[in-house]
């Protein structure tokens, strides 16, 4: 909402049409003879070479997975293949004018792609450099198992290349990434190949975080994000358009930052996605190409390239990558291509007919380039025999070691139990992910907010324990600004984003001051495009960077569901640690504002791996926390309440410190010491519980032990079990609804971990299985303080003269569980 | 007539918004749109514009105040007008701390239970693990436990207060509860010599054969045996010992008896008549109608006489609650309907809790004096001995008199000597002048 752009009603108002420019469809006409200026012999027949061992590269996965057998090499591969034979032209077409600075990120059906631009980077790349990569990569290991001093470094990189890929697809400690992501997620960084993704569009927010990575901190090179034409039908595929497509870019950007992110988005349209044929039958569009023209002026360059020609997609390609060096871009491609196997071997076909396949392959990519090469005389068809045996070989060979045992073996987690749990998170410390000055406005002191936080007072309570006011208190808002601008001045790749944070400042004022000091390549408002913002943060980890990005409120998680679960939080893993995801997601969890505003979802982020989760309720904690997130390599979500980004630090001896310090991520706090029983709390309702050990200790004697869990993932359980063998009682408190929620799998392992001690079971007190209804009425919904000291009385403690107004007993948790309330 | 301006709600969440920034002061001249002031909500700043024309007259807060939305926070008009009714009440007040400290300490839950223990062994109790090994700890009978916790369930403060009240085993005797034996302690009541007895006796009983009888102890004689322990080893305890002329207690029963029938009355021991008087005295000392704590007494304002009854499971000591209040007759009553259901198993915990003074009476057993054991948390035990005829001077004159004991085992951790003594003083006093006490 920048001030500067005015909003004019008259010429808004003002009648007219939109225009729109023809889009291109298959306008590819060069014959052979026209394209030998770009192109030598040996580029011709490469280009071949390359498409056929890709091709070769397929069929010995169709037939191991349809026969388990080879060319005589028995294997049975029960993982994923799902193959693109038919597609080869495409995929070395676009990769042919692509170098290791270009990035590629592909999808389920991706060999093709990865093949491809190893093959041209390799190409490109001088030997050492080449060997420097294969001889670095995983302590040597890939290579020593296709090493061959009798080889060139080029040959001996197409033999690694192609073994680290299928060892890959097989599960091989020696593939790419040991195995850990497979055939639908298989990369190597070193050669521009970026992750492929198994989730369908799942890589076009990704690729437009790492196109983001490229133009904020001024790299070279392109992203191409490869996906199929199915995928046009899901959500983030469209707001990873919208949101690489940003007229702030183009309009707002500081002059060396401005202009279109350097991203193809690039459909292989195989006129399939699985069996739903896109063209008649699931999609709309007839030509994919045409959605171009809705997204921006520039319709996205949008054009129909015919994939079945290599030369026709390098041509387009090399006007496409001109586009965005002219940072023009972003760029739409609708690559035309045809699979002819199914969309996995298990695919009997049903919506296609022979005839139509048989069609296809009639004009089949490698038949009919290779007729046109010898037609011109570019070579002659023994060299392509000679091709043919090469490629044979090649796949023979490298099926042979990947499918041995002993030669590839898997990953051995008899011997090794921990290695997959020791890549779960990266737990790094890494101030910065690049050393270069940082790009702000101005100084910090000279900061506006900085200025006005250094007026505040930073303890709750003054020297007479009066309550310091609220527009006198450094409050929790102001701790996380301090980190985070903390994090900017230091870390030059650092850069947020979401719905409102520059100008307005976040929602919540988190962000308020930061307009000022911090340009906008790096604080810039998203569109409400909430997988975008999560998809693309990922993406701009992956490239190098470091994220922090915000969803508005914790209950458009959903909205961001696979970005969050199976993205942001899986490709540390997946990439057996050669991937680190230095990402801090906020999201704030509300309250006033009924069931779509109010959710604490913790326990969904809990049950995901590969997440780290952090709920700070005190502006110590606060910053802490975000400096240790921002500090780390993984990704973290941090939940922030709504109720509380006012308080100031009650508890912290001297308040929050102005030097930097961190907090480590999983560790509980005791906010209150106590004997009797133990209360637990994750989020705002610390100061629920805090209320409610008030009135046990005035009322009732009962002295209360409070502790904030802080962290949700990781959490080191000791304080909490240490408290528990001291009290014997604990009752959990959280704003999440009680069935499922976080305080359930904490209360199933203390119940493990201190069963001799308890004199109770746990007992957790969470808000109702309902929505949340409007403000008026959440104290029926929340748990209030009443409703702790209630169950304490009624499932653990009975308290001599205390009447319980809520119903925690046996009958009313049976009730409720048998209604599914 | 003045203008207030007040603090706008920007949307129904925003309870207050902080003032950002004057563009007026007071006193300056202010047009229709001209900002007035910036203010900030969590979200976002804002401009107010002025909507009236006129001059700034008062300004309530200053820049960086937190104003609640709604309230007034400048005041546009002429020169001159009074604006003291729109300044916003209590705009000083911030919210004090609502710290009320409560005047008395209140009884911790934790502890509060009723009776420690069931008079029956229980089977399949439900306990927690935590009060499980803390009775395991402290060798304590977890099926006489009296469940306070959900469901009835044992929990730890219930095995907390059979300890508290000594109802524990020692290891050795643990477990062993299937029979009873005879305590030769006071009044019946177990010795460590008692518990110690059948092991050792069956270790010298190994060569004679029959000449001992090997017994297990039962639950409850375990329960006494530590209790009687726990009390003389944790308490500082001494006894005083006086007599007092019975003559007028055993006329005034002797009355009674031959007249209960016509009267209606109960069988009035002397033993009631010492439970009547000392209800009737020991409100006059609170320390001896007291428990101790080790860092608190509780006085009581009733008494609940505790009667030392002779079971045949053992020493059992029921309660007459608020006896201060009840006639003799009824404590009469009371005490032979308790002592029959102590005898007879049928009391409940709650029967036998809450006992502030107990009373206890070897004297049928012909004994002249004797150091009873405080039931704890109780400060006193009043013995009542046999009678015997002593010889007084009364006017230059011997005079037989039959002189009935009292033997007062007092805690000198709550009470000293002397206030002890003025108890029993008082009690003796009362107990010869009977019928006048009774008159009172």
């Amino acid at each position: 909402m920048p001030k500067s752009q005015y909003m004019d009603p008259n010429v808004l108002r003002a009648p007219g049409y939109v225009e729109f420019e023809n889009i291109p469809v298959n306008q590819y006409k060069k014959t052979i003879k026209q394209e030998m200026k770009n192109f030598s012999n040996e580029d011709f027949v490469r280009i071949y070479r390359d498409m056929a061992i890709i091709r070769e590269f397929e069929t010995m996965l169709y037939a191991i997975k349809t026969t388990s057998e080879y060319n005589g090499v028995s294997y049975n591969n029960p993982g994923p293949a799902h193959l693109s034979m038919g597609q080869e032209a495409s995929s070395v077409g676009q990769a042919y004018l692509l170098g290791k600075d270009d990035y590629i990120f592909g999808s389920h059906r991706s060999h093709g792609e990865i093949l491809a631009k190893g093959l041209s980077t390799i190409e490109k790349l001088d030997d050492k450099e080449l060997y420097d990569i294969m001889e670095n990569f995983l302590g040597g290991k890939t290579l020593k198992v296709v090493e061959d001093k009798q080889k060139s470094v080029k040959e001996l990189a197409i033999d690694f290349l192609v073994y680290g890929a299928l060892a890959e697809v097989f599960a091989r400690e020696t593939g790419f990434h040991k195995g850990l992501g497979g055939s639908m997620h298989a990369f190597f960084l070193p050669f521009g190949i970026y992750p492929n993704n198994a989730i369908v569009g799942g890589s076009a927010t990704i690729a437009t975080g790492a196109a983001l990575f490229k133009k904020v901190n001024e790299k070279n090179g392109i992203v191409v994000s490869n996906i199929g034409d199915g995928s046009m039908g899901r959500g983030p595929v469209w707001e990873a358009m919208m949101f690489g497509s940003m007229d702030q870019y183009k309009q707002l950007w500081d002059e060396a930052h401005r202009g279109g992110l350097p991203i193809i988005f690039n459909f292989f349209n195989n006129l399939y996605g699985m069996g739903g044929q896109t063209c008649g039958e699931t999609m709309p569009y007839n030509i994919l190409a045409r959605v171009g023209a809705g997204v921006n002026p520039e319709q996205l360059h949008a054009e129909r390239v015919d994939g079945y020609n290599p030369l026709a997609v390098i041509d387009a390609m090399r006007r496409k990558i001109k586009v965005l060096k002219e940072k023009k871009g972003p760029v739409l491609m609708d690559t035309l291509t045809y699979r002819y196997t199914g969309h996995s071997p298990s695919d009997a076909m049903t919506y296609r007919t022979k005839e139509e396949v048989e069609a296809w392959q009639e004009q089949d990519s490698l038949i009919s380039y290779k007729n046109k090469l010898i037609e011109a005389g570019v070579a002659k068809e023994e060299q392509f025999a000679e091709i043919g045996e090469y490629v044979t070989n090649l796949i023979t060979k490298t099926c042979k070691m990947a499918s041995d045992e002993t030669i590839s073996p898997r990953m051995d987690l008899y011997a090794v139990p921990d290695q997959i749990e020791s890549i779960m998170l990266s737990n790094q410390s890494i101030e910065k992910m690049e050393d270069r000055p940082c790009d702000v406005l101005m100084p910090m002191e000279e900061n506006p907010r900085v200025q006005q936080i250094a007026k505040k007072e930073r303890f709750a309570f003054d020297a007479n324990g009066k309550p310091v006011s609220k527009n006198k208190v450094f409050q929790l808002r102001d701790a996380l600004f301090e980190a985070i601008i903390d994090r900017y001045y230091k870390d030059p790749t650092l850069i947020s984003y979401g719905e409102d944070v520059r100008d307005w400042g976040g929602a919540y004022a988190v962000y308020r001051g930061l307009t000022e000091a911090i340009p906008y390549h790096r604080l810039f408002n998203s569109p409400i495009s909430e997988a975008a913002i999560v998809g693309s943060a990922v993406g701009y980890a992956m490239a190098g960077g470091r994220a922090v990005v915000e969803l508005m409120y914790c209950d458009f998680l959903g909205c961001a569901g696979d970005e969050v679960f199976n993205q942001l939080a899986k490709w540390q893993s997946m990439s057996a640690g050669l991937l680190k995801m230095p990402v801090v997601l906020r999201v704030s969890v509300g309250s006033k504002y009924g069931a779509q505003h109010s959710q604490d979802w913790t326990a969904l982020v809990s049950h995901i791996p590969g997440l780290k989760a952090i709920f700070p309720t005190t502006p110590y904690d606060a910053k802490g926390l975000m400096n240790a997130a921002l500090n780390g390599t993984d990704p973290v979500i941090c939940f922030e309440s709504q109720r509380i980004y006012d308080v100031g630090e009650q508890f912290h001896e001297g308040g929050v410190p102005e030097e930097y310090y961190e907090i480590p991520i999983g560790e509980p706090d005791i906010k209150r010491k106590g004997n009797d029983i133990t209360i637990l709390t994750v989020g705002s309702t610390l100061y629920t519980a805090l209320k409610a050990a008030d009135e046990l200790q005035e009322k009732y004697g009962i002295s209360a032990e409070v502790i904030d869990a802080r962290s949700v993932v990781p959490f080191n359980y000791d304080l909490v079990i240490e408290s528990v063998k001291k009290t014997g009682k604990i009752v959990l408190a959280s704003d999440a609804c009680e069935r499922s929620s976080i305080l359930k799998e904490f209360a199933s392992n203390i119940t493990d971990l201190a069963f001799d001690y308890l004199d109770a079971p746990p007992v957790v007190v969470g808000s109702r299985n309902w929505i949340t209804p409007a403000f008026e009425l959440e104290e029926h919904f929340f748990p209030q303080a009443d409703w702790i000291i209630d169950a304490i009385s009624e499932r653990i403690l009975p308290i001599p003269g205390y009447t319980a107004t809520h119903n925690f007993t046996d009958g009313e948790k049976l009730r409720r569980a048998k209604l599914g309330v | 007539m003045a203008t207030p301006v007040i603090m706008p709600r920007q949307g129904q969440s925003v309870e207050s918004c902080i003032i950002g920034k004057w563009h007026k002061a007071v006193g300056d001249t202010v047009a229709v749109g001209d900002i007035l002031f910036t203010y900030e909500t969590d979200k976002a700043t804002f401009d107010e514009e002025a909507k009236e024309a006129g001059t700034l007259l008062g300004i309530f807060f200053e820049e960086g105040d937190d104003v609640p939305c709604l309230t007034t926070v400048c005041a546009i008009g002429n020169a001159g007008e009074d604006i003291s009714a729109l300044k916003p009440a209590g705009e000083e007040a911030e919210a004090a701390p609502a710290e009320e400290k409560k005047e008395e300490a209140p009884a911790a839950a934790a502890a509060v239970v009723a009776a420690p223990v069931t008079a029956e062994r229980k089977d399949n109790v439900f306990i927690s693990p935590r009060a499980k090994a803390l009775a395991e700890k402290h060798n304590v009978d977890y099926n006489f436990a009296n469940g306070t916790g959900p469901n009835g369930r044992v929990i730890e403060r219930d095995i907390q207060a059979m300890i508290d009240a000594g109802l524990m085993t020692t290891p050795a005797a643990a477990g062993n509860y299937d029979s009873s034996i005879t305590g030769t302690g006071i009044g019946g009541r177990i010795s460590l010599n008692d518990l110690n007895a059948p092991a050792a006796a069956a270790a010298e009983a190994a060569i004679p054969e029959a000449e001992f009888e090997e017994v297990k102890l039962p639950t409850i004689r375990k329960v006494i045996a530590k209790s009687m322990h726990t009390s003389l080893s944790t308490m500082a305890q001494l006894t005083l010992n006086t007599s007092f002329d019975a003559s007028n207690i055993m006329q005034y029963r002797s009355f009674v008896k031959d007249n209960m029938e016509r009267l209606g009355l109960a069988n009035i021991t002397l033993n009631d008549i010492v439970l009547y008087a000392v209800s009737r005295t020991v409100l006059n000392h609170k320390d001896a109608n007291a428990h101790f704590y080790d860092d608190k007494m509780v006085f009581f304002k009733n008494v609940n006489l505790g009667l030392a009854v002779d079971s045949p499971r053992g020493l059992i000591v029921p309660t007459i609650f608020n006896a201060n209040k009840k006639s003799l007759n009824d404590i009469a009553t009371e005490a032979k309907a308790l002592a029959k259901k102590c005898k007879e198993g049928t009391i409940t915990p709650d029967e036998m809790s809450g006992g502030t003074i107990t009373v206890t009476n070897l004297g049928s057993f012909g004994i002249e004096s004797f150091t009873p054991v405080i039931n704890p948390p109780q400060t006193c035990i009043l013995g009542v001995d046999t009678i015997e005829t002593k010889i007084k001077e009364v006017n230059g004159e011997y005079k037989y008199y039959p002189a009935m004991g009292l033997s007062l085992t007092f805690d000198h951790r709550a009470l000293d000597g002397a206030p002890a003594a003025k108890f029993l003083k008082e009690l003796k006093q009362n107990l010869e002048n009977f019928s006048i006490l009774l008159a009172k």
